[in-house]
């Protein structure tokens, strides 16, 4: 029985069709993959159904009833509950406190806490989704924060869920209980979205598959009689093999040395005396459930952050230097989130290419900028690392995830140091600037750089990495390699290591 | 097309609407008081631009493009200066002090006062950087309430120990002739201070376009975390932008004093209101130098031709400050005008 019906969907946005004339159907009892490579228009269309955004043309049908929805109040009404990638909660707040929020059982203007309670409960037993209600959010692991928000959807009689991303911030153990709770709900007749870029999962939890690709949908599959290949091919028009690096061991002199690398936030060491080298030619990845301390390490790598150790770039100790002397000893950085410090969106390709660089000879001379050798440079980058844009003068706020990506790893690696510091290559970053970014780090492994890598995709770093390191909670406890580096292993270092090793 | 160029014309454009519309509202007003509007706008036209209306359009512009520069040489890199007030009072009473009291022959006693008012302006602007940074005071606090300081300490100093008895008013002995600043070079309507603010607009609007540390600035005003990031040290930066912030509106001050005033009377520089309307160019011309010159020159057509109006039909100059803020609001309005969900 068809639940859910979106038909001819459209939307523009000025001059940019982010959707059109899209057709979407799910029935109940199913999940529903909704597939595509950044700025294919999934988030448009998801916006749209959950009330956030209004359509130019087309209808939403819910149970055979035409629908319009003013705001996402209409839409939670009519069923829909969105489940988004950055958490709508109160971290200061109860479970209970969270779940009934806007929905307050009670009277006047009492809330009834023993009866929130009970909700919270009933509903968590009901779906296998247990969380106790008297917990502060920001005591829980982010897999239980997600289950939250999949409670406070069901609290609202959701028929329709949409999930963007969920599994972005995963442990694969915390990905497998999701996955077994979403087919839990389906079976109870639930129609499920599951907004995702991996297709792995696709594979292993969903039931059809609906690719979106420049606002159009480019292909409808069922996932059990369709391969890998295929959803690829309708992502990106063509096939991608998946790049998997030759494992190297490097045996040179480390490039990096961290030693006994402290960080403390008000007390609390959110990196705790951690110790690793990173040598020429190797890749060295960092594994870790978000929140475990990753960030904090970077930045005091980069010097963004102050610590306690040592730091060793090229053999000289760096630990007290600025971020500008630690740039010029010889460390590149791609840093985790590209809008907020990688780029000024609002400048141009050019000037985020010459920025950071522009006190050199290259970019300026006698205190003035060399305008066209800082063109010229940027021409030359675009076009060597086949970036998608009208022009260098266009603002790089202006460019697709995968783009501005690759402007921000372009510049990094034409500073030429020999140790380059990356996060998150590709995160919110499409299927064919993820080959062409992984292909860029293995050549430049190969070259000769120290390359250290944290994601929080497993398959990119089993793929990309010569070596692994886990963090838990602020240490390092295992370097993994060879055999042991595989997702179970890594799985279980991610959760602290003592559950299964 | 570039997005650049489209970004410019459509402010421009924009800029431009909200002028006429401004005009129109403006009009109304008039309208409603029973005077007509034509008459009204051709006054402040001719009075701003005809005969000696032409050289106090001109004179007004000097320190109005100044405070709006300091302005936007601190909005550019993502300070918000609303001290321009205190700094123009510290800056201004320095170069009294050194004009009235500093013995050395004129043109020297002249060029000394300014330097003691860039380097009192741009301290007393460069303590609200130093709050900020050592104390997390946000700037633009610190800033406007260390102007009400400044007004208070200026005020008792100038009605008590450094007031000129022989007035009625609170307010310092005048300054020499020889130290005083030429209101006219070689018979033309050109004075000293119009020079020296013409070169420091060349001297910001360069800077902004072509220089390494103007380029800096902007990357930071646009992103902090970004120039953080990139190796710039965000803390040497912003004393440094503060500093300058406030040393250009202690020239405007100086300015004033040397060139206009020649004494320092209590209340005399803030009446004209310089450093709100010069703030309000900036943000007109969101913080781009070459535009908030112009928008501070319009500005102060606007107000020597509202002078000159009232003069000629008897209705209150206000209105032109009417009129400058309806220009504000409709351009702030602009964003909800063309948004579409």
């Amino acid at each position: 029985m068809t639940l859910l019906q979106m038909k001819g969907i459209s939307k523009r946005f000025g001059s940019l069709v982010a959707n059109d004339g899209i057709d979407l159907s799910v029935n109940s009892g199913e999940i529903h993959a909704l597939m595509g490579e950044n700025g294919a228009g999934k988030s448009t269309l998801m916006n749209i159904l959950y009330g956030l955004l209004k359509p130019d043309a087309g209808e939403i049908r819910i149970d055979g009833k035409a629908m319009d929805f003013a705001s996402p109040l209409g839409a939670i009404a009519a069923g829909v509950g969105m489940v988004h990638q950055t958490f709508r909660q109160f971290p200061d707040l109860t479970v209970w406190e969270n779940l009934v929020f806007q929905n307050e059982p009670g009277q006047g203007p009492f809330v009834s806490a023993a009866a929130a309670r009970d909700v919270v409960r009933q509903l968590g037993e009901k779906h296998g989704l247990e969380i106790d209600p008297d917990s502060r959010v920001r005591d829980l692991a982010v897999g239980i924060r997600q289950r939250l928000e999949i409670l406070k959807a069901l609290s609202r009689q959701a028929k329709v869920l949409i999930l963007d991303e969920p599994t972005a911030v995963l442990t694969p153990q915390e990905r497998d209980s999701l996955f077994t709770a979403m087919r839990h709900l389906a079976s109870k007749g639930m129609a499920l979205i599951l907004v995702t870029h991996k297709i792995p999962e696709v594979i292993a939890v969903t039931d059809e598959i609906t690719v979106m690709r420049d606002g159009r949908v480019s292909g409808t599959l069922t996932t059990r009689e369709t391969s890998e290949a295929e959803i690829i091919r309708a992502m990106v028009g063509r096939n991608v093999p998946p790049t998997v690096a030759t494992k190297v061991t490097s045996t040179a002199q480390p490039m990096l040395s961290v030693r006994n690398l402290s960080v403390r936030r008000g007390g609390v060491a959110v990196v705790d005396d951690v110790s690793f080298d990173v040598r020429p030619g190797e890749i060295v990845g960092i594994a870790g459930v978000s929140g475990n301390g990753q960030p904090q390490l970077i930045s005091a790598v980069a010097g963004l952050e102050a610590s306690t150790g040592e730091v060793v770039i090229a053999g000289r100790n760096v630990s007290g230097l600025s971020i500008a002397d630690r740039r010029a000893v010889g460390i590149s950085y791609v840093p985790e989130d590209r809008h907020l410090t990688g780029t000024a969106p609002a400048a141009s390709i050019a000037e985020n290419i010459a920025f950071g660089t522009h006190r050199t000879a290259a970019v300026a001379r006698y205190g003035f900028l060399r305008k066209q050798a800082i063109r010229t440079q940027a021409h030359k980058l675009i076009e060597q690392f086949k970036v998608k844009a009208a022009s260098e003068q266009v603002p790089i706020g202006s460019l697709s995830g995968g783009n501005m990506q690759k402007v921000v790893i372009a510049r990094e690696i034409e500073h030429g140091s020999p140790l380059i510091v990356i996060e998150e290559p590709t995160r919110g970053v499409d299927v064919g600037a993820i080959e062409f970014i992984h292909k860029t780090l293995i050549a430049e492994r190969d070259k000769g750089r120290a390359i250290l890598v944290v994601s929080s995709d497993l398959t990119e770093l089993l793929a990309l990495s010569d070596r692994i390191l886990v963090m838990f909670e602020g240490r390092i406890d295992a370097s993994l390699s060879g055999k042991d580096m595989n997702e179970a292993t890594i799985g279980r270092w991610m959760m602290g290591g003592a559950a299964g090793a | 097309m570039t997005g650049v160029g489209l970004e410019t014309r459509s402010r421009f454009a924009a800029i431009l609407l909200s002028i006429v519309v401004a005009v129109v509202l403006g009009g109304l007003v008039v309208l409603s008081t029973g005077a007509n509007p034509i008459s009204v706008y051709q006054e402040i036209v001719r009075g701003a631009l005809l005969g000696r209306g032409l050289d106090e359009t001109l004179s007004r512009s000097v320190p109005l493009i100044g405070m709006g520069l300091a302005a936007a040489i601190a909005f550019r890199a993502g300070l918000i200066n609303l001290g321009g007030d205190g700094q123009m009072l510290v800056g201004g009473l320095a170069a009294a002090l050194v004009a009235l009291y500093v013995p050395a022959p004129g043109a020297v006693r002249a060029v000394l006062a300014l330097m003691a008012a860039i380097c009192a302006g741009g301290l007393y602007a460069w303590i609200a950087a130093v709050l900020q940074l050592g104390l997390a005071i946000p700037f633009l606090i610190t800033s406007l309430l260390l102007s009400y300081i400044a007004r208070g300490v200026t005020s008792y100093l100038v009605r008590y120990p450094l007031r000129d008895p022989s007035t009625g008013m609170p307010e310092t002995y005048r300054v020499a002739s020889a130290a005083r600043l030429p209101n006219s070079i070689f018979d033309l309507p050109i004075s000293v201070g119009m020079l020296i603010m013409a070169a420091v607009a060349v001297a910001v609007i360069v800077n902004d376009k072509h220089g390494v540390n103007g380029f800096e600035w902007r990357m930071t005003g646009l992103n902090p975390r970004f120039a953080g990031y990139s190796g710039t040290n965000l803390q040497r930066q912003t004393q440094r932008v503060a500093f300058l912030s406030g040393a250009l509106a202690g020239l405007v001050g100086a300015l004033l004093i040397l060139g206009q005033q020649y004494r320092f009377t209590d209340g005399a520089l803030l009446a004209p209101g310089y450093t709100w309307s010069g703030l309000m160019a900036a943000v007109l011309a969101m913080a781009s130098p070459i535009a908030t010159v112009v928008t501070a020159a319009f500005f102060a057509a606007l107000q020597v031709g509202g002078f000159s109006m009232e003069r000629a039909l008897g209705l209150p100059a206000v209105l032109t400050w009417v009129l400058q803020a309806l220009i504000i609001l409709c351009l702030a309005a602009r964003p909800v005008f063309f948004k579409r969900r």
